[in-house]
């Protein structure tokens, strides 16, 4: 029961269009292990990135600070966080460690995701493998921490989310 | 009914006019002319539901037209239905695209060879292109013309749709057609004025953008201009109601999307293996809330918008808007080409790469030659530009992948009526008495040589989808057409060389659509919808193990029936 105490929830954002740029300021953070952190999109006032982190007791770390216009949306994130009903975690315990193909009860052994699910069907089998393309982002819903799996080549399972989209054509966004 | 059958050669005809096809000019504001071109459109079934807000504000009957044999060109098209069918492609890139590099000359050459009649060169909207490669670009259009006279080459550019992603747009040859495209792609394009973000203000200016196209027709600087979006499901940004702004800012010119994306050699495992059509995305910022996982990906290569029975698609067809299907190839770079970009080049500065050179094989490459792979047929007149954009506003058209079928003439029509050329083509509207017997005849003229992959397809099954005609949807956002469900499907056992099926609809009394699709049976699954709306659907392409040979469908476009 990690979470039930102890554990501050906060969102913060500055403003960023994409995940994938999100994740990397986050880095750039230098957070102390034990952090979890997720993304959330908001749609007010305009479309952008949340960052909700969940800081376990006695990490205390200067984050930055959020606008005034975007504090509203990262209050909501953190409190999805807090409640497990929305986030994208991608810093989450045992995240390190799901590399190559593992089977989905390795997966589950291995890090803090509790569900993984085939989309548009049901749980996945505990000795089907899953090719993580070493790129693994859970969402929490209805309490659990759920990875959406789809067909990967060879009969494995893959995280739906594709680590590298072709960018547009034209690169224009 | 018991209209007669109609012999008119449209080539004959004075001088086209754009406005007899614009319907939201009524009858009493136009010349002369132009009411007796509508007039004889009208009664040639030619004006077919296209260039209306809604099917059930068209009058007139569509009926079937017996085009002119006689052209010049030399393409994998064929007579059919009265209509010569012209094999095309809206989406092309060449060097004057920044993620591009083959000459106008070498998409069209190949284009040609792999078959097409016609094909547009849509390079990206872009700063650069807005101010040197929309008019460089042009003297290769023409020199392409006149080398190769059996192949209709338009210039148009893939815009950035404001707030939304790609559409191809494009005009009809004339001195203005550079003006018109450049003004165009000045004023509007989302990247040349920054306008990419998902705003109501950058959607309006896509609607604006739209109504500029048509008010250059109506100003009569070009002959005519067509929008349709690109990849629409691609990134999920384009949400419902833009793509019914986009249709409704002017039916004339917005006339639909790609029912299959292009890129589709992306998913080949050993080649590039990632997502058909590079459909690898997920929900980000700027896409449309409502939108499921699902709809990220191809499903047997075709957008999810056009692959769900009972989805977006549908639902427009429900609502009675016109709105058309079309499948490109999207090329950039081709698999297993040897080419590569020319050295020195500087893109920025010239607006284009240098031409190509001979360079190592594109193993990776997820594209294929214009024609290759993808075809967008559309029933034709004649021989002309003219005739490609009439079809196309009027939704006779019908798509394939791979050659999996040579051709189609799909009729819904009065029970029992055979008469040479009765019936409603695809993109037509038949208006009955209620209490009507119809029936909808299919006629197709199966593969008989070998595709570009040297195998011959085989077509396994016929479906045919109808739903309920319900009017305008309240929730502009809507993506399902909950009536909409696959009717019938008929297994094809055909030695002939051809396969001819008919589905009766009984008496009719409410208003409903109908279009059909085939397959080679080789990959389906149940529908996103569920088992009761299409039982045996294409399946979700896998990512990196989609081979596109091995999962061929084609579509038609949509008859309305109308009872009243």
């Amino acid at each position: 029961m990690r979470y039930v105490e102890h554990v501050r929830y906060v969102g913060l954002s500055l403003g960023h269009g994409a995940n994938r740029e999100a994740e990397h300021w986050i880095h750039t953070l230098g957070l102390p292990a034990g952090v979890e952190a997720c993304t959330h999109i908001a749609r007010t006032p305009y479309p952008h990135v949340v960052v909700s982190l969940a800081l376990p007791d006695g990490v205390d770390v200067a984050l930055p600070e959020t606008a005034e216009d975007l504090s509203k949306p990262a209050a909501e994130a953190a409190a999805d966080h807090a409640a497990r009903r929305g986030g994208r975690a991608f810093l989450f315990a045992g995240v390190d460690d799901l590399t190559g193909v593992l089977t989905v009860r390795d997966l589950l052994a291995k890090s803090a995701i509790s569900r993984v699910k085939v989309l548009g069907g049901s749980d996945a089998e505990p000795e089907r493998e899953v090719l993580t393309r070493d790129f693994v982002r859970p969402e929490w819903t209805d309490g659990t921490l759920t990875l959406t799996t789809s067909a990967a080549p060879g009969g494995r399972l893959a995280p739906f989310e594709f680590p590298n989209p072709t960018p547009c054509c034209g690169g224009a966004h | 009914m018991g209209h007669g059958h109609h012999h008119h050669d449209l080539g004959g005809q004075p001088a086209d006019v754009p406005e007899a096809l614009d319907l939201s000019i009524p009858d009493s504001e136009l010349s002369p002319a132009d009411v007796s071109r509508r007039g004889f459109l009208r009664g040639a079934g030619l004006l077919g539901a296209g260039a209306a807000a809604s099917v059930l504000a068209t009058p007139g009957v569509a009926h079937a037209h017996d085009g002119p044999e006689d052209h010049p060109s030399g393409g994998d098209h064929h007579s059919k239905g009265g209509f010569l069918w012209l094999a095309g492609d809206h989406h092309i890139h060449t060097q004057y695209s920044s993620d591009a590099m083959y000459r106008v000359f070498d998409q069209a050459r190949h284009g040609r060879a792999y078959g097409l009649d016609w094909m547009v060169i849509t390079d990206h909207g872009s700063v650069a292109h807005a101010k040197i490669g929309v008019e460089k670009v042009n003297p290769d259009i023409v020199s392409t013309r006149e080398e190769l006279k059996d192949l209709l080459l338009f210039q148009g550019l893939e815009w950035n749709i404001p707030a939304a992603e790609h559409a191809t747009v494009f005009v009809h040859p004339g001195r203005n057609e550079v003006a018109v495209l450049k003004e165009f792609e000045n004023a509007y394009d989302g990247t040349v004025k920054n306008a990419g973000a998902n705003t109501p203000e950058n959607e309006a200016l896509a609607v604006a953008g739209i109504q500029f196209l048509g008010e250059q027709v109506r100003k009569r600087r070009v002959e005519g201009a067509l929008f349709l979006a690109n990849h629409p499901a691609r990134r999920g940004i384009d949400s419902p109601h833009e793509i019914r702004a986009w249709r409704d800012a002017d039916p004339s010119v917005a006339v639909g999307f790609e029912g299959a994306p292009g890129h589709q050699a992306a998913g080949l495992p050993g080649g590039n293996a990632g997502g058909r059509g590079f459909y690898e995305g997920s929900p980000s910022a700027a896409s449309f809330p409502g939108y499921p996982l699902e709809s990220y990906r191809t499903w047997g290569g075709f957008d999810w918008m056009t692959a769900t029975v009972g989805g977006l698609w549908d639902s427009l067809l429900a609502e009675g808007k016109a709105w058309w299907i079309s499948a490109n190839s999207d090329s950039h770079s081709n698999y297993l080409d040897t080419a590569q970009r020319g050295p020195d080049s500087n893109f920025d500065l010239n607006g284009k790469y240098n031409d190509p050179v001979y360079g190592p094989v594109l193993a990776k490459a997820g594209d294929y030659w214009p024609g290759q792979y993808s075809r967008t047929h559309v029933g034709a007149t004649s021989f002309a530009y003219r005739a490609v954009m009439d079809g196309l506003r009027a939704g006779r058209v019908w798509v394939d992948h791979g050659g999996l079928i040579n051709g189609l003439d799909v009729r819904a029509r009065v029970a029992g009526d055979r008469r040479p050329g009765s019936g409603t083509p695809l993109g037509g509207v038949l208006r009955v008495h209620k209490g009507t017997k119809v029936e909808l005849t299919i006629d197709i003229d199966l593969a008989t040589r070998p595709n570009w992959a040297e195998f011959v397809p085989v077509l396994a099954r016929v479906d045919v989808i109808a739903g309920s005609v319900t009017g305008p949807a309240t929730d502009r956002d809507t993506f399902q057409a909950p009536n909409t469900k696959v009717v019938k499907s008929f297994e094809v056992d055909s030695s002939t060389g051809k396969a001819s099926f008919t589905y009766s609809f009984g008496r009719v009394d409410e208003p409903f659509y109908v279009r059909v699709r085939g397959t080679d049976g080789k990959r389906s699954a149940p529908g996103y919808m569920g088992v009761a709306f299409d039982p045996a659907g294409p399946a979700m392409d896998v990512v990196g193990d989609a081979d596109p040979w091995l999962d061929l469908w084609f579509y038609g476009n949509p008859i309305w029936v109308l009872p009243s």
